[in-house]
């Protein structure tokens, strides 16, 4: 997939894409195609590289070795200016002495365009993200929500051919992060260009893009749809990743079977065991009721605790906990590869 | 950003540096091996180390050596000493803090020559206002300006008077930068003000009270302005710094190439000390972080 | 109590020669009782050449030389700012180290330098050695402040496809202006205070700035001297800077401070 139609394809591509600094690799490697009109979510912990990999896409740090295309034309050693980019920072990078219309115009106004087409532009985008009343204002003067948006704005303007944007919900409260994940997504699938949004929140990914490449050191570990990497991630390190709560780990021998919490099932203890599950016995610790669904914490000797998520509270303290065997993910206890096999419901 | 704009753009401000602050020094160095006097016809004539030789032996190269030291270390321990103690007084939250801040300030704003002049007339025997009120009192007058055992201790007092607010304003940025919850936390403890002090303002005020040290050492050594006007070296000769005597050498005497020599002495002294303070510094607190 | 003291100590000196100034001359010398007189201040303002022409002389030599070191200073600053932490913390060193030198004893290599390049006696020559002497103080201020301004306003200024002048003069310059003021007035001040270069680069009456001039004034003997005049010379000497201490307080003290805390 990622050496495919690098002339014909239209939107982003990076081609074996590495960044190093003295002898940390910050991106390894990193091969990868955004068409237009994707979303594609970079996701991480801190320290991944999803935000230097953003960075060498807008070309704001130079490129050790690799390729960049947009547009199937290369871009790697262009100036940010030239790169047709446009970018939302984490912190918005507001200016802080410029009024909100000045923000969004003064690139414009500095290529030199025409005011009359500068004023169309800026009415539009004014009254597309809603921000008219806050013409005049400084971004000191502006709530989160509404400098996120300006941010935007300033982005849109620019009528980008590649859409970055650098977790630009993490300067905002919870609530409010939920309620503007569909808006978003609407308005970043309306530009048509290909948008790569860095985010260490997987509700956020999963949420908002179409892909998810997870990185791991610099390093991609799997490309796909959230379901995808839900259902059949790569290795272990994806599978705990992503879930919340998080998956369930159990050592067997050179093996570790992971258990998503929905799939295990509770019963009372020394109840018997249906063909072709496993089971496991414990005690009840604690419960979080989450309202709709409750997850139960099992204390498992020599197993450690596992967390279960049901529709309803089980009453009884001492705990069997199964679930069917053909649906456990295996991975190599030490290397975290993910096993072939753990969905044959034959391996008993 | 390529690394070469970065330096073209430092450029013009590094050459401007370069020849403000080291040519004169090398310069300095060459001229101190040439004789350029009078009775050189002011041309420069190589003389190897004989002004160095001239220097080691010229008594009142090494009394204003004793002098300048002597000033010195008084007016910077006392600025020290009043400046720490005007800083805390700003320190603490008071009303009309900020125009106290400005008035205390305003004797450093001042040029030294025009203050220098005022004290002169402060000091003056006997119709100065400090010699007024010592005949109020029915004591003798103070011949400030004219008895080589005080005239030093007057300049030392015009000094600290104008320099003081400088310290006191370095040493309360200082003290703003302490978080106030380590006071508030050492109260809980019971710690009496005397022990904040000394345990918590004075260690973590150390950086600053060096660096105020440092800077107020170096200028004091080259001390030149405040001599010239207030007492003009004299009486006797007593105040004599080494900077006017360096000035003397070379406006007066016409002797340049002994000037030179003289300037690069003083600035040799100036490196010995302000070099050791610091190095005495680093190590003590090396040797601290080492105990701890 | 302690302030008090404070403002005593601070202002008793001044107001001294305030009242000094007001004074006839007999009274001043304990001849006489004599009242209060403007005489003083008349001598000085038709003094020849006039104690203004001074005043102008300093105005003329603080502006200029406020200009250059800003516009030397302000790029080296920025370059200092984003140079690699390693050279950039020798530089700054160095930096600090002239910061502290003291300026009097490179008299004798400028007066040479003003002899050979034929700069004695012109004022607008003088901001060439005030710059260099002031450069110190400037670069490491405007360093501090150059690094305070986050990183992404200039990268976001550079996607939008701003070239380095139009970053400087539309993004970072605004920022930085409290900053450049403060700088400015340190060095302006710096300029109108320094004496012993403004005293061998200027001979003539009618350049001289007002630290030189004050001391000419000086020159005549210690014991018999016109002390109102002096007063009233002290009094109008200071006046301009006092204004301009009381106007720009909060920007010169954090100036001063933000040095302190940086350097």
């Amino acid at each position: 997939m990622t050496n495919s139609g690098a002339t014909g394809f239209n939107g982003l591509e990076l081609h074996g894409l590495s960044r190093r600094v003295g002898n940390h690799t910050l991106v390894d490697q990193l091969s990868l195609q955004v068409a237009p009109g994707e979303i594609l979510a970079l996701l991480g912990p801190s320290g991944c590289g999803k935000s230097s990999t953003l960075r060498l896409i807008a070309g704001l740090d130079p490129v050790s070795s690799g390729d960049i295309r947009l547009g199937g034309r290369s871009i790697t050693t262009l100036p940010p200016a030239q790169r047709q980019v446009a970018m939302v920072f984490q912190s918005y990078a507001l200016f802080p002495h410029l009024s909100v219309e000045r923000n969004l115009s003064l690139g414009m106004e500095l290529r030199g365009m025409a005011r009359a087409e500068i004023k169309r532009e800026l009415d539009q985008v004014l009254a597309l993200m809603q921000l008219q009343e806050q013409r005049q204002r400084k971004p000191a003067e502006l709530s989160g929500g509404q400098r996120q948006r300006v941010a935007l704005a300033r982005a849109l303007i620019r009528r980008p051919a590649l859409f970055l944007l650098d977790e630009p919900m993490s300067n905002l409260d919870a609530q409010l992060r939920d309620n503007l994940r569909a808006e978003l997504r609407t308005l970043l699938r309306s530009t048509g260009v290909p948008v790569v949004y860095v985010t260490h929140d997987q509700h956020e990914a999963m949420g908002l893009a179409d892909r998810i490449a997870v990185l791991r050191n610099g390093r991609l570990q799997q490309l796909g749809s959230a379901e995808t990497l839900y259902r059949d991630p790569a290795n272990r390190f994806v599978a705990t990743f992503l879930g919340s709560p998080s998956i369930n780990l159990i050592e067997r021998g050179d093996l570790q079977l992971g258990l998503r919490p929905e799939l295990l099932e509770l019963a009372n203890a020394g109840s018997p065991v249906p063909a072709g599950w496993e089971a496991l016995e414990g005690q009840l610790s604690h419960r979080e009721w989450l309202g709709d669904r409750v997850i139960s914490h099992v204390h498992c000797p020599g197993q450690g605790t596992l967390k279960v998520l049901s529709s309803e509270a089980f009453t009884s303290d001492t705990l069997q906990v199964r679930w069917p065997k053909a649906q456990a993910l295996r991975f190599h206890a030490r290397s975290g590869e993910r096993l072939p096999g753990s969905s044959d419901p034959h391996t008993a | 950003m390529r690394r070469w704009r970065l330096w073209l753009l430092m450029a013009p401000a590094l050459a401007l540096l370069l020849a403000i602050f080291a040519a004169p020094l090398m310069h300095y160095l060459w001229l101190s091996t040439q004789a350029q006097s009078v009775l050189t016809g002011l041309k420069p004539v190589p003389i190897g180390a004989q002004q160095w030789l001239r220097l080691w032996n010229d008594g009142r190269f090494w009394q204003d050596t004793w002098q300048t030291l002597r000033f010195s270390a008084a007016s910077v321990s006392l600025e020290m000493l009043l400046g720490l103690a005007v800083a805390l007084l700003l320190h603490q939250p008071l009303c009309g803090r900020s125009l106290l801040r400005t008035i205390s300030l305003l004797p450093w704003a001042l040029p030294t020559t025009v203050m220098a002049l005022g004290w002169r007339w402060i000091f003056n025997d006997p119709y100065g206002p400090i010699n007024q009120l010592l005949a109020v009192l029915g004591l003798g007058a103070m011949p400030f300006l004219s008895n080589p055992n005080i005239t030093w201790l007057a300049a030392v007092g015009a000094d600290t008077w104008k320099t003081t607010p400088f310290v006191a304003l370095l040493l309360l940025a200082g003290l703003q930068t302490i978080p106030s919850d380590l006071y508030e936390a050492a109260a809980l403890e019971g710690a009496t003000a005397w022990q904040s002090l000394r345990r918590i303002t004075l260690p973590l005020l150390t950086p600053y009270l060096l660096i105020a040290v440092l800077f107020r050492l170096a200028q004091a050594l080259g001390v030149f302005d405040l001599i010239q006007v207030l007492t003009g070296g004299g009486p006797a000769g007593s105040t004599e710094s080494l900077a006017l005597y360096a000035y003397l050498n070379a406006m007066r005497f016409l002797d340049f190439g002994y000037s030179a020599t003289l300037l690069l002495g003083s600035f040799a002294i100036l490196l010995l000390l302000c070099g050791t303070a610091a190095l005495v510094w680093r190590w003590s607190s090396r040797l601290q972080g080492e105990l701890r | 109590m302690a302030r008090m003291l404070l403002l005593l100590w601070s202002l008793g000196p001044m107001l001294w020669q305030l009242y000094s100034s007001l004074r006839p001359n007999e009274a001043l010398s304990g001849m006489g009782t004599g009242g209060w007189t403007l005489e003083h201040y008349r001598q000085l303002l038709q003094s020849d050449p006039p104690f203004l022409t001074t005043l102008l002389n300093s105005v003329v030599v603080g502006a200029s030389s406020t200009a250059l070191t800003l516009a030397l200073a302000v790029p080296c600053a920025y370059a200092l700012s984003r140079l690699g932490r390693r050279q950039a913390r020798a530089l700054t060193a160095l930096v600090a180290a002239a910061a502290a030198f003291p300026a009097v004893l490179l008299f004798l290599a400028l007066l040479e330098l003003a002899r050979d390049w034929h700069l004695a006696n012109q004022l607008l020559a003088l901001s060439l050695p005030y710059a260099g002497l002031c450069l110190p103080l400037a670069i490491l201020l405007l360093t501090a402040a150059f690094a305070d301004i986050p990183i992404e306003l200039e990268e976001a200024a550079l996607i939008e496809g701003m070239g380095l002048w139009q970053r400087l003069r539309w993004i970072l310059l605004p920022l930085m202006a409290p900053a450049i003021a403060s700088s400015g007035l340190l060095v302006f001040l710096f300029s109108w205070n320094e004496y012993p270069i403004a005293l061998t680069w200027l001979s003539r009456s009618d350049l001289l700035t007002l630290a030189p001039a004050m001391a000419r004034i000086a020159g005549s003997s210690v014991y018999t001297i016109p002390y109102g005049a002096f007063a009233a010379a002290t009094v109008l000497g200071s006046a301009p800077l006092i204004l301009l201490m009381l106007l720009f307080q909060r920007q010169i003290i954090s100036g001063l401070t933000q040095g302190a805390i940086k350097g």
